[in-house]
């Protein structure tokens, strides 16, 4: 447990320090922003290029924005922002394992779960921050701008969201058990993501797939319930736990 | 129970594909001493020192650390090792004390006398008024910093991994002054390719070659391994060269000087001797001990 604390304060130094953590909350906080300001100015650029349009024969109505078209941009944006913290994050344990970093701390008693699980902590911490941080952005100045009570699942969208990131997160620890770099790394997350696409276009097993819980536009829109993706989010639990609890016997072999 | 020995390697051998490094190698360490791990480059010394530490698979034998056999994969017994690694690679965003900190919070010293532990270290090693960051330290600093962190706890055995290999005449007298005053509360064993290092501070010494212990012993048994020493001789008149050669037969004549090998002291006082009676005109008489790295050579056989 003290090698836990330990190492568990030195990622977070680490994570303050490089200003890993402030770039990530930056990112985080502009597409949060974003969200609700792209919705709050599409009728301002429509109205601006309706000029262009209609010379092209294409005639704009009145264009009403709510709450949703907020949401829905955050549904567009945050693939964008994971994708960010998982190639910040891509480095966290193989360049430890190629510098050497970790030798003089492993010869001192310091187990090689307790830095698995201290890195794991610290990511999580920082992925949990940045995602509600830009929900509630989202949240609030859609709720000032509208009313998002038009929106359904908001809550079950965030968390859905949040959860993927989590089974992306234990991906990066069960890949570097293995890789040698962070390209690596974050190839391999490229490829589990791909697979998961493609296995997605099989409509039986859709509801199944962790990818399910990206679906948060049409959840918004009241297309989609919770109920309809629960299966989803024990597997997507389940994978979570297996990459994690995988990485520790690997990484205990895995020669530094 | 006694633990005659610190550290014991019994017959370890590794291999990494077709490659043997380590064949065979077996010696042990006892308490109370500084060993001198030596070896050219490749001959497996950074190997054994990591299976040493746990850090590597042994293909067979066995090692053991206080009587305690050594596990791959699991760390050493809690406080009993410190390692310093041969480029040891620190967290560049933290400064001296805050990773040595980290260090003694890993190893559970307490806050109280972790503060003074600290500053104890940081003015061993001379880096008590530095307040930068690591990222800035030159070679020599990190290596200082590198056997702070490995004498936090203060482990029964320290081992170093080619210590002063990369650094200049300065910072490897820094390092083996601080080795030499560790040696005081606990075993080192370093290794090194320097042997001049090895002369200044080490009690016994093994020689790592093609993957095994071509030599081990004290440093007194190196010693008498010397074959002798020999006498070297510039004369001002180069006309006096057939006088002293006729004198000693065993003398030859290379770059102009006169070199009398494995001459005993009765030899150096015969030849002063032979060349004051005859008022020989004399540049320099000069007296050459075999050097550690000629008696390695025969002992390796090249």
């Amino acid at each position: 447990m003290k090698g836990f604390a330990a190492f568990f304060a030195k990622e977070m130094l680490e994570l303050v320090r490089t200003k890993k953590l402030l770039i990530i909350l930056i990112v985080f906080i502009v597409v949060g922003i974003m969200n609700p300001a792209v919705a709050k100015l599409t009728p301002a650029l429509i109205e601006m290029m309706s000029e262009d349009l209609a010379s092209q024969g294409m005639i704009v109505g009145k264009v009403t924005v709510t709450a949703l078209d907020s949401w829905l941009q955050f549904a567009k944006n945050m693939p964008a922002a994971l994708a960010a913290l998982l190639i910040m994050f891509s480095g966290i344990y193989t360049s430890e394992y190629s510098k050497g970093t970790l030798i003089p701390l492993l010869t001192k008693g310091l187990s090689r779960s307790c830095v698995i699980l201290s890195k794991l902590s610290a990511m999580i911490i920082a992925w949990s921050a940045a995602m509600w941080l830009c929900f509630g952005l989202t949240y609030f100045y859609s709720d000032y701008y509208w009313d998002n009570s038009q929106v359904h699942g908001l809550l079950f969208a965030g968390f859905g969201w949040w959860l993927f990131g989590l089974l992306m997160i234990s991906c990066i620890v069960f890949l570097s058990s293995f890789a040698n770099s962070a390209a690596q790394v974050m190839i391999g997350i490229g490829a589990f993501y791909f697979a998961m696409t493609i296995a997605g276009m099989l409509s039986k097993i859709k509801k199944y797939l962790p990818t399910r819980l990206l679906d948060s536009g049409v959840i918004f829109k009241g297309e989609l319930y919770a109920s309809d993706c629960i299966k989803a989010v024990i597997i997507t639990s389940v994978l979570s736990v297996i990459f994690v609890a995988a990485a520790i016997p690997l990484t205990i072999r895995r020669r530094l | 129970m006694i633990i005659l020995s610190i550290l014991e390697l019994k017959n370890v051998s590794k291999s990494f594909g077709n490659k043997s490094v380590l064949n065979g190698v077996s010696f042990s360490v006892p308490e109370n001493c500084v060993f001198g791990f030596i070896g050219q480059n490749g001959a497996g010394k950074t190997t054994t020192m990591r299976a040493v530490l746990g850090l590597l698979r042994i293909d067979s034998g066995q090692i053991n650390v206080f009587g305690d056999k050594v596990i791959y994969g699991c760390n050493p017994k809690n406080g009993s090792i410190g390692f310093l690694p041969d480029v040891p690679e620190f967290y560049g965003y933290m400064t001296a004390r805050e990773y040595l900190t980290l260090c003694g919070n890993i190893t559970g010293i307490d806050r109280k006398s972790l503060k003074t532990r600290c500053d104890e270290l940081l003015r061993l090693v001379g880096l008590n008024n530095e307040k930068h960051r690591i990222k800035g330290y030159s070679r020599g600093m990190k290596q200082r910093l590198g056997i702070a962190q490995a004498l936090i706890n203060r482990p029964k055995l320290l081992i170093c991994d080619e210590p002063t290999s990369a650094l200049d005449p300065v910072g490897r007298k820094d390092i083996l002054d601080i080795i030499s005053s560790a040696k005081k509360h606990t075993s080192v064993v370093f290794s090194t390719h320097i042997l001049s290092d090895v002369e200044k501070v080490c009690s016994r010494v093994a020689l790592l070659e093609n993957g095994k212990i071509a030599f081990s012993g004290t440093i007194e048994d190196v010693h008498a391994l010397k074959t002798g020493t020999s006498l070297e001789l510039t004369l001002a008149d180069q006309n006096d060269v057939k006088k002293v050669s006729a004198a000693f037969p065993d003398a030859s004549l290379i770059d102009g000087r006169l070199v009398i090998p494995k001459a005993s002291d009765k030899d150096c006082a015969e030849l002063m001797k032979f060349l004051s009676e005859r008022m020989i005109p004399i540049i320099r008489l000069e007296r050459h001990e075999e050097a550690l790295e000629d008696m390695f050579m025969e002992v390796i056989g090249k």
